[in-house]
């Protein structure tokens, strides 16, 4: 067998063959289509389409034929490429070249073969071949026909080609479009000749709009949209890139957006092809939305200025600067000026002079070396000089700065703050001498962990406070220990131990004792800080309050007499069961003292006393009585009453109120002020006693009814005629049963007047009627002692307000009286007339006159004057006490003048009746 | 004129009775209780009624109610007598229908005259309200 040899450009063949894509490709129906033809046109069984690569023939097309490929070297086709025009073998197995080959010699037993160089790009990459089992010999016509399908095959191959071009051509331009679309960017096309013109979507979708919205497009829609302002750029712009003085056209401009503002566009185009004489045609470009970029611009360039003015406002000045020995300037702020009196540019770059040139020579070496030792140690340094001022004042500034290094670890500059610092320093200068003028002491007490203590700071003070100086105690402070008080020197010292232990306030109030031995009290109070080394450092304040102490001192024990006092007085009320209250009747507010509380039967934790609340414990019946006293209290100023209240639990309790309030002018807030007492018990005892007097009374009359009726009767005479002696002891045990029933009368009585029992029934009387029958009555009694009775005319119209019954017996009383204590043979006169508004009555006798000693206790109950003999009158001793009680309690007033061996007036006043009116 | 006089204290009667019969002639029937009086006075008819007040049992207001219970005593005068004045009680009992209240002790001599005169003042008020 003879293999076929290589084409001579056999490399120029395989990069045809290769470039034609074919190779390994699935099958195609054009070429499938076209081998179908040849094996009907031809009639032979097997038609090929078959590519020759290095190692084999593969191929694209097959009828008739299982195998895709076959090795090149037993290939036909090897042999076929190799000329022009049909390869034709006949019988395979009468050619010495092919008779031993395998393809013929066994499947598929080739013995005929004609085979087409198919050519692209002039080489032949494969063949156009048909094959049959049996010899055969092609006729010219078929030669033809084999001919015109081979090119048939190399049109197929040509044109697939051009659509795979077309193909990748249109899926880069989609990239391409896809990847404007993604940096959402416009682009446009412009015929400059035409003016026709075409924008993208996001062309419009910038400026706020639909594409279709803007139809019809041209170049004056973007003319229309475009700032007028940045129209006249833009033309310039293109020109000079239509004279190529521009590789592109490049223009920042803004465009009027669908609402209304501007929106800020980059646009970049290119004339991409030219007419026949040199005039741009068409141009293609881009647009793309840079607002949020001019924005950003916007803000950087606000937020430099804000800086700057920052800069400018703050009270320091900042700066950068190299580090040499100028202090050269890279950057130093405006207010540079005012502290030093020359601008910020004249230390730039040490245009006019150096920063070093203006710090104080005597400062200079100092500050120098701090700068040196913190660049050094790479730290910060903060540091206090002096520099002049241009008009030669010395002015304190205060600096903190920091050396910059650059990565490599270089020292690049300094940068710093700079603060003017001479207004404090000038305050400090007044607060040391303001410290002067304090009455105490402000000092520094220092005390380290091994004991020591000293005074680095004490102002002049300290000298009037513990005489010693400032100086004596900078170093020690035991000089200031000496003097403190034996009693008091171990509170000072605990206090100041637990103040450095805890490092809380110290504050401690002690004696000293001066020079001249005096007790001075001093209060000291002291904060203090944590040293460095360990020690602790108050700053603090001591005085001298020895007149306070004093007077506190004295204050307290005030205090306490008080306390005393009240504890006393507490005592008593509760003993007393009295408390004390005040209300305002405007307000409603109501205090009451802890007895009250359980005088009501209030908890004193759980009550909020009110005057609503006292009402409603007053019982309904006592209502009315209570709202008449408060009534009365307003227009007299005394509020007095004794009521029942309820207490919570349904006890009934008597109380005693009594009140006193300013009246309304004084007293805006109506306050009254009142006690009030539990009178339960009294008044209980007062009904057992009213009960007692009531039932005695009645178990000594009714014995008395009988002796007196007894006595009486058989005194009269009228039962029988008795022997003289017996008519005297009956005249006797008469007259003193009338006595017994006088005393009992007089008793019940004044019992009555004294609880306020007596009823009154008030009347306008005639006063000549009443002393009339006054004097009548007791004309018999009078002519016992044989005493005439002398009534005075009265004027008949006089009338007096007053209880007859009541008014018979004050002048009855006064009258006995005035009749006992007179001498047989004299006269008593009775007389009334009107002084003012009130009527007098006068009952006068002619006897020796009321003792001096005795007339105190005259209208005193059971007090009995007796005759300068020593001889008692009789009576029972309450007479002028129930005249008091009765005149007083119809509203008069009763007394008397006595002289000795000249007779006394009794005299008593009543209003005159229509007076109170 | 026939008076009821009813009263416990035995003693207080006897004096009443000797004031009364021999120095006014009246005639006087005394009981020792309000029980007593009821029992005795319908047929004693009284022109008027003396009552003590404190008296065991019954004492003088619910004897005085009872007594104008019975026929004929209605419309008698009644005067009470008591050791125990007070001006609330002696109200309590002109209320209950007595014309008058004496207070003890009394003037034994006075007394026939001074319970004649109240009985003919209450009737010339009757008669003026009769009018």
């Amino acid at each position: 067998m003879q293999s076929a040899v290589k084409p001579e450009n056999e490399a120029a063949r395989l990069a045809a063959l290769y470039a034609s894509a074919l190779l390994n490709t699935l099958p195609e129906p054009r070429f499938d289509r076209l081998t179908r033809l040849v094996q009907q046109a031809l009639h032979t069984p097997i038609v090929l389409i078959s590519l020759l690569d290095e190692e084999r023939q593969w191929f694209k097309s097959r009828q008739g034929l299982d195998v895709c490929e076959t090795a090149r070297d037993i290939s036909f086709c090897g042999h076929a490429i190799l000329g022009e025009g049909v390869f034709q073998i006949t019988d395979a197995l009468a050619d010495p070249r092919f008779a031993d080959n395998p393809l013929v010699t066994s499947a598929p037993f080739i013995r005929f073969y004609a085979g087409v160089p198919l050519k692209v790009a002039a080489q032949p990459i494969g063949t156009l071949c048909i094959i049959d089992s049996e010899p055969r010999t092609l006729s010219d016509a078929e030669t033809a026909m084999l001919i015109g399908f081979a090119e048939l095959v190399e049109q197929e191959i040509t044109d697939r080609l051009h659509e795979q071009a077309h193909l990748q051509l249109a899926a880069s331009e989609l990239m391409y479009r896809s990847v404007l679309e993604g940096t959402r960017i416009g682009t446009w096309q412009w015929n400059v000749q035409t003016g026709e013109t075409v924008f993208n979507e996001r062309w419009a979708e910038i400026i706020g709009y639909q594409l279709a919205e803007l139809m019809p497009i041209s170049i004056s829609t973007w003319q229309h949209f475009a700032h007028p302002d940045d129209l006249a750029l833009s033309a310039s712009l293109l020109t000079q890139h239509f004279n190529g003085e521009l590789a592109f056209y490049d223009c920042k401009c803004r465009m009027k957006h669908k609402n209304g503002h501007w929106v800020w566009v980059h646009d970049r185009g290119k004339v991409i092809s030219w007419t026949a004489d040199g005039k741009p045609l068409m141009m293609y470009g881009t647009h793309a939305d840079i607002t949020e970029q001019k924005q950003a611009e916007q803000e950087l360039k606000a937020s430099r200025d804000q800086y700057q003015a920052l800069v400018n406002n703050i009270p320091g000045i900042t700066y950068r600067c190299l580090a040499d020995s100028d202090w050269t300037m890279l950057y130093i702020s405006g207010s540079i000026d005012p502290l030093s009196g020359y601008p910020a540019t004249d230390f730039i770059n040490n245009q006019v002079r150096s920063y070093a040139s203006v710090i104080l020579a005597e400062d200079r070496n100092r500050l120098t070396k701090i700068v040196e030792r913190a660049i050094a140690e790479r730290r910060s340094w903060h540091v206090q000089y002096r520099i002049t001022h241009r008009d030669g004042s010395v002015r304190w500034v205060e600096e903190r700065g920091t050396p910059e290094f650059s990565e490599q670890g270089e020292l690049r500059y300094l940068d710093g703050f700079i603060l003017d610092i001479n207004a404090e320093k000038q305050l400090k200068r007044k607060l040391i001498s303001l410290t002067a003028q304090l009455p105490g002491v402000v000092y520094q007490y220092q005390q380290w962990p091994d004991g020591r203590a000293a005074f680095p700071y004490a102002s002049a003070a300290i000298e009037q406070i513990y005489g010693v100086k400032p100086e004596d105690v900078t170093a020690d402070a035991s000089k200031v220990f000496a003097v403190i008080h034996p009693e008091d020197m171990p509170a000072v010292v605990n206090s100041i131990q637990q103040s450095m232990s805890t490092l809380s306030l110290w504050r401690s109030e002690y004696r000293i004792v001066s020079k001249q031995g005096d007790i001075v009290w001093l209060l000291g109070s002291a904060t203090p800080e944590k040293m460095p080394d360990g020690s602790v450092l108050w700053h603090g304040y001591i005085q001298d309050v020895t007149t306070t102490k004093q007077h506190y001192l004295a204050l307290e024990k005030a205090n306490q007499a008080l306390q005393v006092a009240r504890e006393r007085l507490d005592t008593a009320s509760e003993q007393a069961q009295m408390g004390f209250w005040q209300a305002s009747l405007k307000t409603g507010a109501l205090w009451w003292s802890p007895v009250i509380y359980r005088i009501f039967g209030f908890d004193e934790a759980s009550t909020v006393p009110s005057v609503a609340l006292f009402k409603s414990t007053i019982h309904p019946d006592d209502r009315q009585k209570v709202a008449q006293s408060e009534l009365q209290a307003a227009q007299t100023g005394v509020h007095d009453v004794i009521h029942r209240i309820i207490r919570p639990d349904g006890t009934i309790r008597w109380v005693h109120e009594t009140a006193r309030m300013l009246p309304e002018a004084e007293n805006p807030e109506l306050i009254m002020v009142g006690s009030v007492q539990d009178i339960t018990e009294r008044i209980k005892l007062q009904q057992l006693k009213d009960e007692f007097i009531s039932t005695v009374s009645h178990e000594l009359r009714t014995p008395l009814t009988v002796i007196k009726g007894a006595v009486t009767l058989l005194n009269s005479g009228m039962l029988g005629e008795l022997a003289a002696p017996a008519q005297k002891l009956l005249s006797a045990a008469q007259h003193n049963s009338e006595r017994l029933s006088h005393l009992i009368n007089d008793l019940l009585d004044i019992e009555k007047l004294v609880a306020g029992k007596m009823p009154f029934s008030f009347q306008q009387l005639i006063v000549a009627k009443e002393l009339e029958q006054a004097t009548q009555a007791l004309i018999p009694f009078a002519e016992q002692y044989g005493v005439t009775l002398q009534l005075e005319p009265v004027l008949s119209v006089l009338r007096v307000r007053s209880d007859a019954l009541r008014l018979q017996q004050t002048l009855t009383n006064l009258l006995s009286n005035a009749i006992k204590f007179s001498t047989s043979g004299s006269k008593v006169r009775l007389r009334a007339y009107q002084h003012d508004s009130l009527v007098r009555f006068e009952v006068q006798d002619s006897g020796q006159g009321i003792p001096e000693e005795f007339q105190p206790q005259i209208f005193e109950r059971f007090a009995q004057a007796k005759t300068p003999q020593g001889e008692s009158k009789g009576g029972t001793g309450l007479g002028l006490a129930i005249c008091k009680e009765l005149v007083e309690q119809m509203g008069g007033s009763i007394g008397f003048s006595s002289l000795p061996a000249q007779g006394t007036t009794f005299y008593f006043q009543l209003p005159v009746a229509g007076s109170e009116k | 004129m026939r008076v009821l006089h009813v009263e416990d204290d035995e003693d207080i009667r006897a004096v009443t009775e000797i004031a009364l019969v021999q120095l006014s002639g009246f005639q006087v029937l005394s009981c020792e209780s309000g029980q007593q009086a009821l029992t005795q006075a319908e047929r004693f008819a009284p022109q008027l009624i003396l009552l003590d007040v404190m008296m065991p049992q019954m004492d003088g207001l619910q004897t005085l109610a009872a007594l104008r219970q019975l026929p004929g005593l209605a419309g008698v005068p009644v005067i009470f007598m008591t050791a125990r004045l007070q001006e609330a009680e002696q109200q309590r009992y002109l209320s209950a229908g007595a014309i008058a209240v004496i207070e003890k002790p009394f003037d034994p001599l006075t007394l026939g005259t001074q319970l004649r005169e109240l009985c003919q003042t209450k009737l010339a008020d009757s008669r003026l309200s009769d009018v």
